[in-house]
This record gives structure tokens, sequence and C-alpha cells, in this order.
């Protein structure tokens, strides 16, 4: 062998032993509990993602800060997803496999977590996500949990709120995605089924920019409101304003998504009177108002505060089930904490999970967007109506 | 064949007079191109071991047969096509549409039709069934050239998405499907991620024994000379739009062939993994393997699967900004390596 090719080779060797202590350093028997955290920060779902780590990375500094876990840091090793389940896949196995963590949180895309999901729940290990909101992910397995409400909890909440307040014929429009689309097919069910009537539906893909044609035929027919469920706020804010250059002025629904920074941004005063039926931070819940300062504080930006919260919320409860089971391989008795805890947090007071992992005694509320000149960086833009109708 | 055969010449030549070897080495980028890229795989595969290794190896596999069956239409015919991914959601749409299983049902949403088809039985139709597409577009597809079939081939691409996005009582739209069957041959189940990596393997190793044949024979010859001049060879009297729509076809079957052994191997597509960036990507692997080249193909998707994969253990970094880092990291060496080499790390030819 070549002299110099052999420095190469030990140079090679010498760099892999290197990273290899940096990276292995501190796991040793007392060392840190480590949990995996998979969400989406670039590719489709980047803004969810991004905000869920954060979060959740400032969850874990303070606790660290107030001494750990019965004396043990918390640490986390975060991989990315990007949205699809092929990404997931690797994601998942590199947690499992090389640092072999039993507890994953996330993660942000429904997507990326249904094609996780069956590896978990064959393997034993804990998926657990403060954002997936596919409806599908009940079914996925007993490992699977989440604190995110199914998008059918909010679309038959919304079914309810449109009834309720008097609409009978109904337009929607949702962008092609499967949040949007789930949202808008429950919404449809429960609104039919109540007897209300769909008089037009369009979809769009993601990144139209332009959507007067679709708009136009929605109006065309007459509606008594328009329900908007979109993913991304660009489209979202969009829709909004072009709705009310087309002329229309009735009630406007919608998901979370166009009530965004952004959304209201792009929206300017058209979004004003919109209501949106979601999940929300209780302004009057003074943690929730804590978390948002710190993250701010640490950030120096707040979005979407309820999936910030519900991320945050995540590494309490998780820190709380290890304190109980104290080993971070242990994802059975982890499982197990978290069927029998019943928790009070950021995004509310007293919830717990069902026996199909998916979180009980969260309820959405109705939203009512403010005039541009009352919109303020407290409130969000909005005013709470009430917690949407039961039925 | 050539490639053993050289490998071992070349370590006779450095046993028997390394600083001479060395001498003549040095300026060899491909040599180096090659070493380097298959040592980082070995030293990867050494260091982080076992499982994850497995699933690399698979993604590897993958996005290797995808490579060579692009490259067989860009690197050998010279048209270059970005709409490579179509055919490949096609095979994995084919794939888990004909083996769905009944249990759909219990899901909540709308139902789609169900076949319950093994594996085996699935395989050959999702191929097939992306050669027909292929044919179809592909006649289409005959009239246009260079500049002209980077667009059509954008816009089959785009066609491909939607329709998997929007064919709702088909695909599911944006769901995606789940549950997509794992290959049993009688009681063997390939269920474990080991025996599935066997299987793909031996999958690429007949994509790469059937393309070598192709490109070695007079059908290949015919091909390089299409992508060479066009006119001067339809002087000789060969229609070029039968070989160009030849390779066409069996290219998007191996491409159909990759789509039907991802949605098994992940057992739920969806279609954000159909998207246009993906091809793309691809493109990209293609060229930074080398054009033209089928061992290009392999290296240049082991290459860019232990970037993706390798770059996940950069320490060092805060964990909030790991992921966008990483995507960062990777445009730049991919502009690094076309800036100082632009026929790829052992291609024949530039674009």
């Amino acid at each position: 062998m070549g002299i110099l090719l052999r420095h190469r080779v030990v140079a090679t060797v010498l760099l892999a032993v290197l990273t290899l202590a940096v990276v292995g350093c501190g796991e040793e028997e007392k060392g840190p509990f480590r949990i995996g955290v998979m969400e989406s920060v670039t590719g489709a779902g980047e803004t969810y993602g991004t905000v869920a780590v954060q979060s959740k990375q400032l969850a874990v500094d303070e606790i660290n800060a107030a001494g750990g876990i019965n004396g043990r840091m918390l640490e986390l090793i975060v991989e990315d997803s990007k949205c699809n389940a092929q990404d997931a896949i690797t994601a998942y196995n590199k947690l499992t496999d090389v640092d072999g963590v039993k507890i994953i949180l996330g993660t942000s895309c429904s997507g990326a977590m249904l094609g996780a999901a069956p590896l978990a729940e064959k393997e034993g290990v804990v998926m657990f996500s403060g954002l997936a909101t596919n409806p599908d992910i009940a079914e996925a397995g007993d490992y699977i949990f989440r604190t995110s409400l199914s998008d059918a909890t909010v679309g038959v909440d919304t079914g309810n709120v449109l009834w309720a307040d008097g609409i009978r014929n109904l337009a929607t429009i949702n962008e092609s995605t499967d949040y949007a689309e789930g949202v808008r097919r429950t919404t449809t069910a429960q609104f039919e089924k109540l007897g209300g009537q769909i008089v037009a539906a369009e979809s769009y893909p993601t990144d139209t920019t332009d959507f007067r044609t679709q708009l136009s035929k929605l109006l065309n027919a007459n509606p008594d409101a328009v329900h908007v469920a979109s993913q991304a706020e660009a489209s979202g804010g969009t829709i909004l304003k072009q709705l009310r250059e087309l002329g229309y002025d009735g009630p406007i629904y919608a998901d979370v998504v166009p009530i965004g920074t952004t959304a209201l941004e792009i929206a300017g005063e058209a979004a004003t009177g919109v209501k949106a039926i979601t999940p929300d931070l209780d302004p009057a819940n003074a943690k929730a108002q804590e978390v948002l300062a710190a993250f701010k504080e640490k950030y120096d930006y707040v979005t979407l505060p309820w999936f910030l919260g519900s991320a945050y919320d995540n590494i309490y409860i998780t820190a709380e089930c290890l304190k109980k089971t104290g080993d971070d391989q242990d994802a059975d008795g982890f499982r197990d904490c978290l069927y029998d805890i019943t928790w009070s947090g950021t995004i509310g007071d007293n919830y717990s999970f069902d026996e199909k992992g998916e979180v009980v005694g969260l309820a959405n509320a109705v939203l009512e967007v403010l005039p541009v000149a009352e919109r303020t960086e407290e409130n969000g833009g909005y005013r709470v109506l009430g917690a949407a109708p039961s039925n | 064949m050539s490639i053993a055969t050289g490998a071992i010449r070349g370590v006779q030549e450095v046993a028997r007079d390394p600083r001479s070897w060395w001498r003549r080495s040095k300026g060899n980028v491909e040599l180096w191109a090659n070493l380097i890229v298959l040592g980082w795989a070995l030293v990867f595969m050494l260091w982080r071991g076992g499982g994850f290794a497995i699933t690399v190896g698979s993604v590897f596999a993958i996005w290797a047969i995808l490579a060579i069956s692009l490259n067989l239409v860009v690197g050998y015919t010279g048209l270059l096509s970005v709409g490579h991914i179509g055919f490949f959601g096609i095979g994995a749409y084919a794939m888990a549409v004909l083996t769905s299983s009944a249990s759909y049902e219990q899901l909540r949403t709308e139902a789609i039709p169900t076949f319950g088809w093994p594996f085996f039985a699935a395989l050959p139709i999702s191929v097939v069934l992306a050669g027909l597409v292929a044919l179809v577009v592909g006649i289409a597809f005959n009239r246009f050239r260079d500049d002209i079939y980077v667009l059509v081939s954008f816009g089959f691409a785009v066609i491909a998405f939607t329709t998997f996005l929007s064919w709702r009582n088909l695909t599911r739209g944006a769901f995606g499907i789940h549950e997509v069957a794992r290959p049993a041959i009688g009681p063997l189940v390939f269920e474990g991620e080991l025996e599935f990596l066997a299987l793909l393997l031996v999958f690429l190793g007949l994509v790469v024994l059937i393309s070598w044949l192709i490109v070695t024979s007079s059908f290949g010859r015919v091909l390089t000379a299409i992508r060479e001049d066009e006119e001067a060879i339809e002087v000789f009297g060969y229609r070029t739009t039968h070989y160009k729509l030849a390779i066409w076809v069996i290219s998007a079957m191996m491409a159909g062939l990759a789509g039907a052994l991802l949605a098994s191997w992940s057992t739920f597509i969806d279609p954000n993994s159909f998207v246009l960036l993906e091809s793309i990507l691809l493109v990209s692997i293609i060229i930074l393997g080398g054009l033209a080249s089928i061992w290009g193909s392999l290296l240049g998707a082991l290459a860019f699967v232990m970037l993706e994969e390798g770059m996940r253990f950069v320490p060092f970094l805060p964990s909030e900004f790991i992921g966008q880092i990483r995507q960062v990291i990777l445009g730049i060496l991919l502009v690094l390596l076309m800036l100082f080499r632009p026929q790829g790390l052992v291609g024949r030819f530039k674009l």
C-alpha cells in the first residue's frame, strides 16, 4: 500500500473514531434520557415541523435547567422526516437502530407518521405526536399516541357550527392534502347528516395562486356560506382575499390555517369576520401565555400557537412518564403510563388518552377574525367566540 | 466483468510497485471517486452497522434501479427526461392498489377497490402498466427533441402527480394507501428488512444485467449513435423513432419496477413521494454519477444516499436547524461537484 494512501486511510479512520467519540459521549449508565424526535423540518410541512422542534427544545431546556428528571438530563435526537413516508422510515430506522431510542416524539406530517407507524407498532416503539391530525392514525396501533385532535373532530364540530348558524346551502373549497381534504370530508359528512346541502365543491393542488375561476363557480351556486380548508397559509389568505374581491359578502368558515399570521397579512381586511373552527389556546390559561412568551423570548417569533403548545406539552408528559418508568428503553411502561395519565398543561386541563391513543378532553373553539384596526400581536388578530357546540 | 478484473489488476499493481502506481494514479479522478464513495459506504456500514445499514441499503437499491433506468434514456440515448418519477409512481400505485386488502374498509375514509393480489402477481402487472403508459406517452414524445423534450417530460411528471392526488376513488388521494403487501413465496414471507434487502439486490442485479446487455448490443450502439447525431444514423436507414420508443418503454418499465418495490418496502405510499422535485433529484443523481455509465448510476445513487444519510451524523449542529443545514450542505456539495467535474464521477458523456 502506498505511503500516502496509508496516510489517507489512517486519517479517515481517525476522523471516524473522532466523530464517533463526539456523537457517542454521554452514553454511560447514568447519562441523559434519550428521546427521538421526528419532524418535517424541511419539505411541505416545514412551518409545522420547525415550530414543533423549537417548542420541544424550549421545554427540554427548561426541564434540564430545573435539574432534569430525577437528576438525569433529557436529550432530544432530532431527525427530519420531510413530510413523506419514505424519509420517515429512514429517519425512524436511524433513530431506533443507531441511537437505540424506544420513544419517538413526532411527526408533524400525517403522511410521515403513517409511513413509520407500522414499523413502530411492529417493533414496540412508542410514537407520540403533537401535530398529526389524519383520522387514520387512530387505527395505527397500540403504541401510537397524539395530543392533536383528529380532523374528524374538527369536521364534526365545523358541521355543527354551520348548522347552528342557520347555514343550509354550503360551498366548499379545499387544498388537496390529507389534512385539508380530511377536514372538508368530515365537515361535509356532518353537515349533510344534519340536513344541509353541499351546492358546490372545489379542490386545488398545493402551490395554486389564483382561485378566481374556482371561486366564481362556487359563488354561482349561490351558497349561504363558503367553507375554506387549506393547508398552506398563503393559499388560505389568498382565497379569502379573492372571495371578497369577487364581491362575495356572505359568511366564510375555515379551519385553523386562514387565521395564521401570514394568511391574515395576505387577506388584510378581507379576513374580517371569518369564523375558524379549530383547537385554540385558552386566553385565560396563564400557563399557555407563559409558554408563548418564553417561545417569543427564545426564537423571536410565534406562529401556530396551539400546535406550539401541543408540542411543548408532549415533552412535559414525556418527562412525567420517564419519572415514573425511570428508563428510556421501557417502551411498554411508557405506553401504559400514557394510557393512565391525565394531564393539565398548555393546551387544556385534564386531558387524557383513550384506548386508541387519541386525546380526549380537549375541545375545538370557534374563533372570529377581528377588523385590521383591532388586530394586535397579543390577540393574534381574532377573538374567541366559545367552545364549538358538541352533539 | 471489466470492473472486477480491473479491480484485481489494480490491487496487483499496487502490491507490486506502490510508488509508480501512486505516480500514475494520483490524477485519476475516476479512481479516487470510486475509492472515496465505496470507502465511505464501507466505513459507514462498519461504523453505524446493523439495522440502519440495511435501511440505507434498501433505499440505495431502489434509487439505483431508478437511476439506471433513467440513464438508459438520458445518458445513452440523449433524451433528457425529468418525468421518470411518473413511471415510478405508476408502478408504486399499481402495486399498492392491486395488493390492497379488505382491511381498508376498517378505515374511516372512503373505500377504494380492493384486489388482494399477492406481491408476485402484482409485480409484473405494475411493470407492464408503467410500460403501457410509456408506450402511449412515448408515441407523442417522439415528436420532440432536446429542450422541448425536457418540457414535455416535465409536463408528464406534473400530470402524473396530479392524477395520483386527484383520482381519489382509486388512489385515496392525499390520504395515501396503507398496508401494501410484502412479498411472499409460499411460506417464505419477506417480512424482515434483511430479506427484503436481499430481494431488492436480486432485482437490482437483474436490472444491471439487462441494461448491460442492452448497452453492449447493436441496439445499444444505435442508441448511442442517436445521441451523437440522430440525422446521421437515420441516413444509414435506421428508424430512430422505433429505437427511441423501445428504450423509453424499457426504461419506464424499470422505473415501474422500482416504484412497485418502494410501495412494498415502505408499505405506505402517498402522492408526496412522487413530486417533481424527486425527479430533479434523480436527474442530479445520474449526472453526479456519470452519464452513459451503468456503474456511474450505481455509484451516483450510492454517493447520494450516503451523502443524505451520512449527513445525519454530522455532530455539533443545533438540533433546531439540523434538517435545513443538511439540505444546504447537500446543495453546496452538488454545486461544487458540477463545477469541477461536470461529466460526473465516472461519466462518459456530458450533456
